[in-house]
C-alpha cells in the first residue's frame, strides 16, 4: 500500500473512529458510572440500549407520533425501566444474597428478559433503521468523508457527556453519587437517601444508554441483537480503567478508531475479535487499566 | 420475606437426608432402566442432560470451589469437542483416548487462563473470562483448516475396540458411566485436601495463605481442573452427537450453564447437579415455546436471585424446615 493511500485510510479510520467511538464512548459511560456507585458491571446495558431504540421505533414509525414526542418519550421509558429494575429487583437480591455475584447475574437475567421482549413484538424480525433526522450528505474534513449525520452524532454525544461530567462533579446531587461510590455507609450517615441514590444513578445510565441508541440507530440495521455493540463498550471501559468517568470516554475514541483502522487495514473480517484482543491485552498487561490509578485490593 | 437464614452460604457437602437417598435411588433406577422404555429422542435428551451435569460439574469447581468468576466455559467446553473428535479422527484408538486428550487439552488451556487470571480479580476476571470465550467462538468459527469454520466439523462414532456406537441408545450407558466417572472425580477432588485448599481460598485468601496453602497455585489449579472436566463434557458430547457448530459454543451456552449451577444452589456438587437435571428438563420444555424461551429464561435468573440465591434445593429445605417448625 502506498503512502498517499495509507494517509487516506488513516484520516477517514480517525474520522469514522470517532463518530462510531462517541456512541462507544456513551455506553462505556453508562456502565462505568453504575459500575463506580454500586460495583456492578451491568451485563444489561447492551439491552438496554437496544430497547430504547425499539421504543423510539415503535413511536416513531409504527404509532406515527411527532419526533419531539419521541425523543423525550424514549429517554423516559429508559429511565424508568432502569430506576424500577434497580429499586424492585436488584435492591431485593442485596436484600437476600450478600454476593455482588448475584447482582451480577441478575442483570444477566435483566438482559434476557429485554432481548426477549423485543423478539416477541416481532418488530427485530424485519432489520431496518432508524429514519436520519439530519441530512446525510457528505463533506470532507481533509481527506475524510463524513456525513452530517456523522457530524451530528459526535457532536451530541460530546455535548451529553459534558453536561453529565457536569452534573457529577459539580452540583449537590452528584456529590451525592461520588459520596455513594466512595462509602455508602458514610454518604447515608450524612443525610443521602441510598435507594433513591441509586434509583437516580440507573435511570441516568439509562437514558444516556437511550441517547446512544437514538444518536446510532439512523446509521445501522436494528436487530434484538444489536445490543452486542455493549462489548466495544465494556472495551473502552476497560481500557479506561473501569472506574474513571474520562477514562471512559477516552477509551471509547480509541476503541472506535482502533476497530476502523483494524477494518481498514487488516481486514473486516478481524473487526468482531478486536475489541476482545483489547480486553485481554489491557487485562493482562495492565489490570488496573490504561487511566486507572495503581491497583489496590480491597480486602474486607 | 425472611431472609436471613437464606444468607448463610451452603457448606461445600450437606448431609443427605433419608428421603433424599431415596430419591437418589430411584432416579438411579430410572436412569439404568431407561433406555428400555423410551424412545430415541428422550434418551438423547438424558444424553444432553448428562454431558450438561457435566459441565455443571465444571463449572462448579472454578465458581463454587475456588469463587473465581469465570464465563468462559462454552469455550472449553468446545476445546474439547474439537479436541476430542479431531483425535478420534487421527488416531485409531479407543474413543476414551481421544475424550482424555480433549480434556487435556481444555486442561492445558484452562492452566493458562488461569495463570493470566491471577492478575484479576472479580469483574475483571469475568470480562477477562467473557472475552476469551467470545474469541475462542471466533477461533472456532475462523480456523478453516482445522475447525472447518462455519461450515461446523462431522464427529466420526466413537470406537470401542470394535464396537461402533451409532445410535443414542448405544451411547446412553457410555455417556452414563463417564457422567458417573465425572461426579466420582469431582467428589473425590472435592473432599481431597486439594479440596478443602479451593473452599478456603474461596473464603479469604488471607487465612488460606496464612495456613500455609500456595493461594496462587490453588487458584490455577481449580481453574485447570475445571476446564479439564469441561472439555471432558465436550468428548462425552462426541460419544452420541455426529456433528458441531460453532454456533451452540457462545456467550448463550455459558449462560445456560451458569443458570443450571445457580438453580442448583452456588457451592454445592448435589446442587450444580440437580441444577442441570432440573433446568436442562424446564429449558426442553421451553423449546416447545421458543417465542418465549429468552424470557422465561431471564425471568428464571432474576426471581432466583432476588428470592433463592442459594437455589432451589436451599430454598425448598428452608421451606420443609419452617413448615415442620408450625408456622
Amino acid at each position: 500500500m502506498d503512502l498517499q493511500l495509507a494517509l487516506i485510510f488513516l484520516q477517514q479510520g480517525i474520522a469514522s473512529g470517532l463518530v462510531s467511538g462517541s456512541v462507544y464512548a456513551l455506553l462505556a459511560l453508562a456502565i462505568v458510572v453504575i459500575f463506580k456507585t454500586s460495583d456492578v458491571p451491568n451485563f444489561a446495558q447492551g439491552e438496554v440500549f437496544m430497547a430504547a431504540g425499539y421504543v423510539a421505533l415503535y413511536l416513531f414509525v409504527f404509532q406515527q407520533m411527532p419526533i419531539w414526542v419521541v425523543l423525550p418519550a424514549t429517554l423516559v421509558v429508559a429511565f424508568l425501566a432502569m430506576a424500577l429494575f434497580r429499586r424492585f429487583v436488584l435492591d431485593q437480591v442485596a436484600k437476600s444474597a450478600k454476593d455482588l455475584v448475584y447482582l451480577v447475574i441478575a442483570t444477566l437475567g435483566l438482559s434476557y428478559v429485554l432481548k426477549g421482549l423485543v423478539r416477541r413484538t416481532g418488530f427485530g424480525d424485519t432489520p431496518r433503521s432508524f429514519p436520519a433526522l439530519v441530512p446525510t450528505d457528505s463533506i470532507m474534513i481533509g481527506q475524510a468523508s463524513v456525513t452530517l449525520l456523522d457530524l451530528a452524532i459526535f457532536g451530541t454525544a460530546v455535548v451529553v457527556m459534558a453536561a453529565f461530567f457536569w452534573m457529577f462533579n459539580y452540583t449537590k446531587i452528584g456529590r451525592a453519587m461520588r459520596a455513594v461510590g466512595m462509602n455508602p455507609k458514610a454518604a447515608q450517615l450524612v443525610g443521602v437517601d441510598l435507594r433513591r441514590c441509586h434509583m437516580l444513578i440507573w435511570g441516568l445510565s439509562g437514558v444516556i444508554s437511550a441517547i446512544a441508541a437514538l444518536l446510532i440507530s439512523p446509521k445501522i440495521l436494528m436487530t434484538a441483537d444489536m445490543g452486542s455493540i455493549v462489548m466495544l463498550a465494556f472495551a473502552a471501559a476497560i481500557v479506561g480503567g473501569f472506574s474513571s468517568l474520562p477514562g471512559a470516554v477516552v477509551g471509547g475514541f480509541v476503541i472506535g478508531i482502533v476497530e476502523n483502522l483494524v477494518g481498514l487495514f487488516i481486514s473486516s473480517r478481524a473487526i468482531v475479535l478486536a475489541p476482545f484482543l483489547a480486553i485481554l491485552i489491557v487485562l493482562v498487561l495492565r489490570p488496573q487499566g490504561l487511566f486507572g490509578g495503581k491497583l489496590t485490593i480491597k480486602k474486607v | 420475606m425472611s431472609s436471613s437464614p437464606l444468607a448463610s452460604a451452603p457448606e461445600g457437602r450437606p448431609g443427605l437426608p433419608g428421603a433424599a437417598l431415596g430419591g437418589l435411588a430411584l432416579a438411579a433406577l430410572l436412569a439404568v432402566a431407561l433406555p428400555f422404555f423410551t424412545t430415541g429422542y428422550v434418551v438423547y435428551i438424558a444424553n444432553l442432560l448428562l454431558v450438561f451435569v457435566v459441565l455443571c460439574l465444571g463449572l462448579h469447581i472454578v465458581i463454587g470451589e475456588t469463587g473465581q468468576f469465570s464465563m468462559a466455559h462454552a469455550a472449553f467446553y468446545g476445546i474439547g469437542i474439537y479436541a476430542s473428535a479431531l483425535a478420534n479422527r487421527a488416531v485409531d484408538l479407543p474413543y476414551p483416548f481421544a475424550m482424555l486428550f480433549g480434556a487435556l487439552v481444555a486442561g492445558a488451556v484452562g492452566l493458562f487462563i488461569g495463570a493470566l487470571a491471577l492478575r484479576m480479580r472479580d469483574i475483571y476476571l469475568a470480562l477477562a473470562t467473557f472475552a476469551f470465550g467470545e474469541a475462542m467462538q471466533w477461533v472456532f468459527a475462523n480456523w478453516d483448516s482445522v475447525t472447518n469454520g462455519p461450515n461446523g466439523l462431522r464427529i466420526a462414532p466413537a470406537r470401542f475396540g470394535p464396537l461402533e456406537i451409532l445410535s443414542d441408545k448405544q451411547a446412553y450407558p457410555f455417556v452414563l458411566f463417564f457422567c458417573l466417572l465425572a461426579i466420582g472425580f469431582t467428589v473425590v477432588v472435592s473432599r481431597s485436601r486439594l479440596g478443602r485448599a479451593f473452599r478456603a481460598v474461596r473464603e479469604s485468601e488471607v487465612a488460606a495463605m496464612a495456613m500455609g496453602i500456595d493461594v496462587r497455585r490453588t487458584r490455577v489449579i481449580g481453574f485447570g481442573l475445571s476446564a479439564a472436566v469441561a472439555g471432558f463434557a465436550g468428548g462425552m458430547f462426541g460419544l452420541f452427537q455426529t456433528f458441531i457448530h460453532p454456533d451452540s459454543l457462545g456467550f448463550q451456552t455459558t449462560i445456560l450453564v451458569l443458570t443450571m449451577v445457580v438453580v442448583g444452589g452456588l457451592g454445592s456438587i448435589w446442587g450444580a447437579i440437580g441444577g442441570a437435571i432440573v433446568f436442562g428438563l424446564i429449558s426442553e420444555v421451553l423449546r416447545q415455546a421458543p417465542q418465549y424461551q429468552e424470557i422465561i429464561y431471564g425471568a428464571i435468573l432474576m426471581l432466583f436471585m432476588m428470592y433463592a440465591p442459594h437455589g432451589l434445593f436451599a430454598f425448598v429445605g428452608e421451606r420443609i424446615r419452617e413448615a415442620r417448625h408450625g408456622r
